[in-house]
């Protein structure tokens, strides 16, 4: 579905990541792990085209529109209402929509009551799931998530990590980048995901599935130390 | 750090994508830019000969005529600067290599130089002939609109974007301007001519001896300019490198 | 893709026109210009024709750099243009929308000017009603063109002011010598015949660098455009 090879990145003559091989396969779960500045967020750019490598190749074999975005930033527009925001990213999608597939999200975000207010008035976690929603709504078949569930409460997260996970039962491939402890020790439960460590500009390690644990003492040392 | 060895292409292109051992700041280059250096300005002296000796002094004009031995190499290699920023621009968007862009920066910089003095000797020029310092006039008009629009280019690069950000800008402001320019020439003749046209066409009236010197004061200033590109531009290759060393001594 | 480009479009004019400052502020920006210079000309004479044409485009081109800058910066404050960057359509795609959005608030904004320099200056179209239409049609194409390329360049904190006027005010230059020539004969007093037909020759002339220049952006934006928005600094 995605594949990196020997990808190599420099900003200017910094260089941020060296030779880089990675795939990601349907239906899978891959955990990017990785000190600050370790170019973690460099390389999901690569995976989803916004940022191009100087040396290697990167091959999608995805359908138009096939690549989903969630990031810390919401890509809500704060002075359109939600259901308006809805509206305008489920066009862009170009995917023919049921006639209530926006309500519905909303309803499936826990957003139904405030369909008609303004973006802007959101709290953090109630931005996040609109903008899950948006996600949803295209279908994606890979799904860069880049540290998503930074400053959510717990129910956001479990709706986060439920939305995401169903996703991946239809076959999309996950590429998540975190810190946080609380989704690593997720990590260790959900069968088959795959944790990688970014570090020294390579992708230095590799786990087999379901042997994230090692991951909880990485990510303890980080988010003590790391921020 | 790893480095892409030079290539084949270094010869003419310069691939100076690693900091490391470019054939661009090896001392070969330094060689080649010294001669031309060297050629340029001795034969740019021995052409004041040629100017105030050898060519005819011009009826109408008088002494100020011979500003025009000047004033049209500063203006055609003004646009030739201009040229090679347009190339360069266009050359960088294809290959990221860093050569390109010092190499558009560098033009961009002798071109609003050269052009500036253009102007200025234009103006003079300006002064005797029509007894006004500046006049609406097409090729005029273009050199002034060319030099606000690369010294705008050279403003974005003081800007503090980043730096992907800032070459690309550049870039793209390189080849939208230089695309611009027989648009602003089109647009100001449409308004009035009034510049001694044709210069350097046939029936232009030149004694072959002024001919003769103005073939040699553009050759002379081409090779200085070629000069002055070629360090300029390896002065920006080498900031680059000591800007690269010093980091990866920060790393370390 | 045209249908992306309008969706985007409609959405970009909904948040200028609705809550945007960038409108208001263009508008009051326009309507101060040609008040200051209904003020200048209060004396014994008028402002011509020519005088009236330079206040319009002046205040257009101000507009363009406001209107672009405002639209590429609706995309930045919360990574939108990411996005927009993974929707199945060619990244020109949004160029050609932000042009749209663009050539729109412009045209509305003209509207605007041009009642304005009727009120304040006592000027409004008296000649060539079908060659100054076309004329300004093509001039504000070409501005929308241009101002879709180089305000997308503009986009980011920093570079955000000082980037568009810079950049943008000299490369429009041959389309503004052309537009104000031409609103010039529009806004003057209608011509005797004879001279109709010699200034109808120079229009049309006028007319094909308009469209030399629009052709040209045009061509230049869906080479570049990628380059300009489609990848991280």
């Amino acid at each position: 579905m995605l594949r990196l090879e020997g990808v190599t990145k420099r900003y200017g003559e910094r260089l941020i990541l060296r030779d880089i091989d990675f795939h990601a396969a349907a239906a899978s779960l891959t955990y990017l792990a990785g000190a600050n500045g370790a170019g973690k967020s460099t390389l999901l750019r690569i995976m989803g085209g916004f940022t191009r490598p100087d040396q290697g190749r990167v091959i999608r074999n995805l359908p138009p529109g096939g690549i989903g975005y969630l990031g810390y930033e919401t890509m809500l527009y704060p002075e359109l209402t939600a259901l308006e925001n809805l509206a305008f990213w489920g066009k862009t999608t170009g995917r023919r929509l049921p006639k209530n597939a926006l309500p519905t999200m909303l309803e499936r975000m826990e957003l139904a009551p405030f369909a008609h207010d303004a973006v802007g008035t959101f709290s953090r976690g109630m931005s996040q799931r609109l903008s899950l929603g948006r996600l949803l709504l295209g279908r994606p078949r890979l799904l860069l998530l880049d540290e998503p569930e930074t400053g959510l409460d717990a129910a956001s997260r479990a709706l986060l990590l439920r939305e995401v996970l169903h996703l991946r039962q239809e076959g999309a491939a996950l590429v998540w980048v975190t810190h946080s402890p609380e989704t690593w020790s997720l990590a260790g439960e959900i069968a088959g995901a795959v944790c990688v460590l970014l570090k020294g500009k390579r992708l230095s390690f590799t786990e087999r599935p379901g042997e994230c644990g090692w991951l909880r003492t990485v990510c303890g040392e980080q988010a003590g130390g790391g921020r | 750090m790893t480095y892409s060895p030079p290539s084949p292409a270094s010869k003419g292109g310069c691939r100076a994508a690693s900091p490391a051992r470019s054939s661009f700041l090896g001392s070969r280059a330094a060689g080649v830019s010294m001669a031309l250096a060297l050629t340029g300005g001795v034969g740019m002296a021995c052409c004041q000969w040629l100017i105030y000796a050898y060519a005819p002094l011009e009826i109408e004009m008088g002494l100020v005529q011979k500003i025009f031995y000047s004033h049209l190499p500063l203006a055609w290699i003004g646009m030739l600067s201009f040229l090679a920023v347009f190339l360069g621009s266009v050359a960088w968007l294809w290959s990221r290599k860093p050569f390109w862009d010092e190499l558009a920066n560098s033009a961009a910089e002798i071109g609003v130089l050269f052009t500036g003095l253009a102007l200025i000797t234009g103006a003079v020029w300006a002064k005797k002939a029509w007894g006004v310092w500046w006049a609406w006039e097409p090729r005029l008009t273009t050199a002034l609109v060319m030099w606000f629009m690369y010294a705008g280019y050279l403003i974005l690069r003081g800007l503090g974007l980043p730096e992907n950000r800032r070459a690309v800008a550049q870039a793209v402001l390189g080849i939208a301007a230089f695309l611009d320019v027989p648009l602003v020439f089109l647009a100001t003749r449409l308004q009035r001519a009034r510049h001694p046209v044709g210069i350097m066409s046939s029936g232009d009236g030149l004694e072959p001896e002024m001919r003769l010197t103005i073939y040699a004061c553009l050759l002379c200033a081409a090779l200085f300019w070629l000069a002055l590109l070629m360090l300029r531009c390896r002065l920006g290759l080498g900031e680059r490198r000591a800007m690269a060393l010093a980091r990866r001594r920060e790393e370390a | 893709m045209i249908r992306f480009s309008l969706v985007l479009a409609a959405k970009d004019l909904w948040l200028l026109l609705r809550g945007g400052a960038a409108f208001a502020q263009a508008l009051l920006l326009g309507l101060l210009l040609i008040f200051l210079f209904s003020l200048a000309a209060s004396g014994e004479e008028a402002v011509g024709g020519s005088g009236a044409a330079v206040i319009f485009w002046l205040a257009s081109a101000f507009c363009q750099t406001l209107i672009f800058t405002a639209l590429y910066a609706v995309e930045e404050g919360q990574g939108q243009r990411l996005g927009l960057l993974l929707a199945p359509v060619p990244v020109q795609a949004l160029w050609l929308g932000k042009a749209l959005a663009g050539l729109a608030v412009l045209a509305l904004l003209q509207l605007v000017f041009l009642i304005a320099l009727a009120v304040f200056l006592g000027r409004s179209p008296e000649a060539f009603p079908i060659q100054g239409g076309a004329m300004l049609a093509l001039a504000d194409i070409g501005i929308a063109a241009s101002g879709s390329l180089l305000g997308a360049l503009a986009r980011g904190r920093g570079a955000r002011e000082s980037l568009c006027s810079i950049l943008l005010f000299p490369l429009l230059i041959p389309l503004l010598l052309g537009a104000v020539r031409v609103s010039s004969m529009v806004l003057a007093e209608a011509p005797n015949p004879a001279l109709t037909a010699a200034l109808g020759g120079e229009i049309r002339s006028w007319m094909e660098l308009a469209a030399a220049f629009d052709a040209i952006f045009l061509a230049a934006a869906l080479v570049l455009f990628p380059f300009v928005y489609g990848e991280e600094g």
